[in-house]
């Protein structure tokens, strides 16, 4: 299942020629000059390396890059692919901080709770943001900490429901995390007994007598069969008599999955054309077991994956090979992204950042030190993805139109990183000034836009900046190349991946 | 009662999947929310009712024509049964326009007397705690399109977007329009501009909403701080305000607007001519006067409307404060509204008009004056999605 080395080569071909579709991406457009111009100093990392691995991670910070060049794109990929393997120490020494992590939902539920006064709603999922931003910055296991971000989309839950504030991070821990690169049965199984989203969806108020479809219907049109899937209003209501009393407990073990039989509606179901005699809980785990291998849902994940990692409106053909996959594999999310690479890198589009990969391929590509804290989470806030609070069940939108207009708090946060106005937050213009060893505003432009954006913008393109930055007024040397960052963070270029 | 809200659950339609309707924009809409539950009693004060005073032997508003107190201190006579706070007084000239209607005993269902539930349930439009967690108004930009691709379509004043404004993006939330500038030393910023003008001069659709946003940047950089004599509070409702205003006035596309007034929860010394409640009265009606008049040329495409979780409790407590309680009170300011008015039914504080624990009753849900101005004022007819599982009745108080 493994691409093979003539895979790449093909890749790096396609990519190369690919790059003139679209104008509005240099990172394309310049890629085939890139091999001219190495950046920093590392050898043997080409340009459509940097792409790639800028596309499947929070942003091709260098210590990725170096790995590039070291062992190859394709074993580096392989390598992201078993992450198991790949040792996370580093990142999970900054994890210590947060010790709500690994709690229970009991214990979570009762440290926010201030018994006299109201509930205490912010810490734990506040601990669960940071950790979060933590992780996709620092985690050497990249690729996987995008599958991570991926399924918390297609599973969304957000903390300002009730209940949930507390009941996400043990469904981030639970379901998520492990089985992002599992088989995406497991996943759903898992994400269906999760009280996090039965809650979200309100299934606590799904009994006999009194069903209630949210679950149900969402379980189908937005977590397996998609809406065109092939299911009717019809087994919608079937499936959430099947559902009735799957809830948590309230007491001893609150916040922990729990089937009330006294609430469950016994009698006899049809879902999908299947007969589903009565036998309580295992009635709706069947029906989820069969949703979960689906072809409706191996075509729906297949849409879902290659517009996350490859374009905003992927071809059909490519999303059937990848559904094929997903369905000779019974679902293994590894084989299915081995596929979705091999054959889908001809069909790369550009793909503007969302919020969160601006924010980290900034503190990454420049090799920031960040505590991952509020001031970070109030930028999301204001470009409008803070973490865990997308209130619809059909997660952060994935495609570009929604998030374009909103380029001022971009702006704002690019100028703010590179003064160093960002609490928690730390970059080196002096270091990086030394490093580049510029002497005026037009190679040091060359030399970080090809760092930032992995090809330097043209000499026409650089003297067009040093030009505007000259009229606009002059300023000492480490000021100037503040702004030489902010101006290239906040270009059109950097709002794409 | 838990099957009785359960039946009430029908399919919330999802937001990505609501049909979008074309319509040109209507009103600016402001949206002041009072956090904590101000105490609408002594605000718009039912001095025909004999009850309240026997309620309130301590915290109550004299009447208008109680010789025994100070005239500054009596309530302000609006219709013979209802007055102002006479710290409210700055609100009369709005009145006398024909511009303020107040919806009294006008709240949600919910009788959770929890803040946060209230709040919570209010500003998503909705009844229980099912169903989609978007906002209002959230849905309502959604599923309204005037074709205006401005990024202050919608702002929130705060650090971030108000709980009715979630499920659109963008929303841009701003504590002034300091937020909507670059900072830094004064070269720093003039060249970060320049080089946004360089880098965003190309012919693709970013580069052109780049160019919208360095356009706004420089219409809101010439709005020259306001100098002239309408004082609106030292207080950040007050600047609030202030900052709306000049946002309308530069004419760069806003459509929402949200602002929030926090400390209404007055259980403890809430105050009768002095102290914490009748501070943060002083703060909303001098903010709403300075406002009214500032935007009374824009009036007639101006919409704003003050609403809190929900009322106090009819009788004082102990604490010469008020407790939760249940009924509240809209205010309405605009040049589009039919007539000025209080507006609602009256359902009275005798002992068996009391709602539940002593409270003020809810007879106008606050959706249908909301739904009223959505579609009225906002041109925009998907109240099915606005407010899901709600019909809304129109009270024809708007035009």
């Amino acid at each position: 299942m493994k691409p093979s080395r003539r895979d790449f080569l093909k890749l790096v071909g396609v990519v190369a020629s690919s790059a003139a579709l679209s104008s509005c991406a240099p990172v394309y457009e310049n890629l085939a000059r890139l091999d001219e111009n190495p950046r920093f100093d590392i050898e043997g990392v080409s340009a459509q390396d940097f792409a790639l691995v800028n596309r499947l991670t929070f942003g091709a910070g260098a210590a990725d890059l170096t790995r590039v060049a070291e062992i190859g794109i394709q074993a580096w990929f392989a390598e992201q692919l078993e992450y198991e393997s790949v040792s996370d120490d580093s990142c999970n020494i900054r994890l210590r901080q947060f010790k709500t992590l690994g709690l229970s939902a009991n214990d979570l539920f009762d440290i926010s709770d201030k018994i006299f006064d109201d509930q205490d709603r912010h810490t734990v999922p506040n601990e669960l943001r940071q950790a979060t931003l933590m992780r996709q910055t620092y985690s050497r296991r990249q690729f996987y900490e995008r599958m991570v971000e991926f399924w918390s989309d297609h599973f969304n839950i957000s903390t300002e429901k009730g209940d949930c504030f507390y009941l996400k991070t043990v469904d981030d821990r639970e379901v998520i995390r492990p089985h992002a690169l599992g088989f995406f049965s497991d996943l759903l199984w898992a994400s269906s007994h999760s009280p996090a989203m039965l809650f979200y969806l309100d299934n606590q108020s799904n009994l006999k007598d009194a069903p209630n479809e949210n679950y149900a219907r969402e379980v189908m049109e937005l977590h397996s069969l998609g809406v065109d899937g092939g299911y009717s209003q019809q087994d919608v209501m079937e499936l959430a008599r099947c559902l009735t009393g799957w809830t948590m407990k309230e007491h001893f073990w609150r916040g922990d999955f729990h089937f009330d039989e006294d609430v469950h509606d016994f009698a006899p179901k049809k879902v999908l054309g299947k007969e589903i005699s009565a036998s309580g809980l295992d009635e709706a785990e069947r029906v989820i077991r069969d949703l979960g291998l689906h072809p409706s849902t191996a075509h729906f994940l297949g849409t879902k994956l290659c517009r996350r990692f490859i374009a905003d409106e992927p071809p059909a053909v490519l999303v059937n090979l990848v559904a094929d996959t997903f369905i000779a594999t019974n679902g293994d999310i590894r084989a299915v992204m081995q596929t979705l690479l091999k054959e889908g890198i001809p069909h790369i589009q550009p793909k503007f950042k969302r919020p969160a990969d601006f924010i980290i391929s900034a503190l990454r590509l420049l090799d920031a030190r960040t505590d991952g804290g509020a001031a970070l989470h109030k930028y999301l806030g204001r470009m409008g993805q803070p973490y865990f609070t997308w209130p619809t069940p059909d997660g952060y939108p994935d495609t570009s139109t929604p998030w374009m207009s909103n380029l001022m708090p971009r702006w704002q946060f690019a100028a703010a990183l590179a003064q160093n106005k960002i609490k928690g937050t730390k970059i080196d213009v002096e270091y990086l000034l030394e490093l580049s060893g510029a002497k005026e505003i037009e190679s040091f432009t060359k030399w970080m836009s090809a760092l930032l954006l992995g090809a330097p913008l043209s000499e026409n393109e650089c003297k067009k900046m040093a030009d505007a930055l000259r009229s606009a007024g002059t300023g000492d040397e480490i000021s100037t190349a503040r702004v030489i960052i902010a101006g290239l963070l906040a270009s059109p270029a950097f709002q794409w991946r | 009662m838990k099957t009785q809200h359960i039946s009430q659950i029908a399919r919330k339609p999802l937001l990505s999947f609501a049909p979008v309707e074309t319509a040109p924009r209507g009103d600016v809409l402001v949206l002041v929310f009072l956090r904590g539950a101000a105490d609408v009693l002594n605000m718009v004060v039912p001095h025909g009712e004999d009850e309240y005073y026997k309620l309130r032997p301590a915290l109550s508003i004299p009447r208008p024509d109680d010789s025994k107190s100070k005239k500054e201190e009596r309530t302000v006579d609006l219709d013979g049964f209802f007055g102002l706070h006479p710290i409210l007084s700055p609100l009369l000239p709005i009145w006398q326009e024909g511009h303020l209607g107040l919806v009294h005993a006008c709240g949600a269902h919910d009788d959770s007397h929890s803040h946060f539930k209230a709040q919570e349930l209010m500003e998503r439009g909705v009844d229980n705690e099912g169903g989609s967690a978007s906002g209002w108004l959230g849905r309502h930009l959604a599923t309204l399109n005037t074709g205006n691709p401005s990024p202050m379509r919608a702002i929130a004043l705060g650090e971030l977007p108000q709980r009715s404004l979630y499920g659109s993006v963008p929303v841009s939330s701003l504590r002034s329009i300091e937020d909507f500038k670059l900072r830094g030393n004064e070269t720093a910023v003039l060249q970060m501009q320049a080089a946004l003008g360089a880098l965003y001069s190309g012919k693709d659709p970013l580069s052109g909403l780049g160019r919208e946003t360095l356009r706004i940047l420089d219409t809101l950089e010439k709005i020259a701080p306001s100098s002239d004599e309408r004082v609106y509070p030292d207080s950040s409702f007050g600047r609030g305000l202030r900052e709306i205003a000049s946002i309308i006035k530069a004419e760069v596309g806003l459509e929402v607007a949200a602002i929030d007034l926090d400390g209404w929860d007055t259980h403890f010394a809430q105050g009768v001519q002095t102290g914490l409640m009748p501070r943060l009265m002083n703060d909303l009606a001098e903010g709403l006067a300075a406002f009214h008049e500032e935007m009374l040329d824009h009036a007639d495409r101006l919409t704003l409307v003050v609403m809190t979780e929900f009322g106090r409790r009819a009788y004082e407590n102990a604490s010469l404060g008020t407790d939760h309680g249940h009924g509240g009170m809209m205010m309405l300011i605009g040049g589009n509204l039919n007539t000025r008015g209080v507006f609602g039914q009256w359902p009275g504080l005798k002992p068996h008009q009391l709602y539940g624990p002593g409270d003020l009753a809810v007879t106008t849900d606050y959706r249908d004056i909301l739904g009223e101005i959505c579609a009225k004022r906002l041109n925009n007819p998907a109240l099915d999605n606005i407010f899901p599982d709600y019909a809304v009745k129109m009270q024809n108080l708007f035009l």
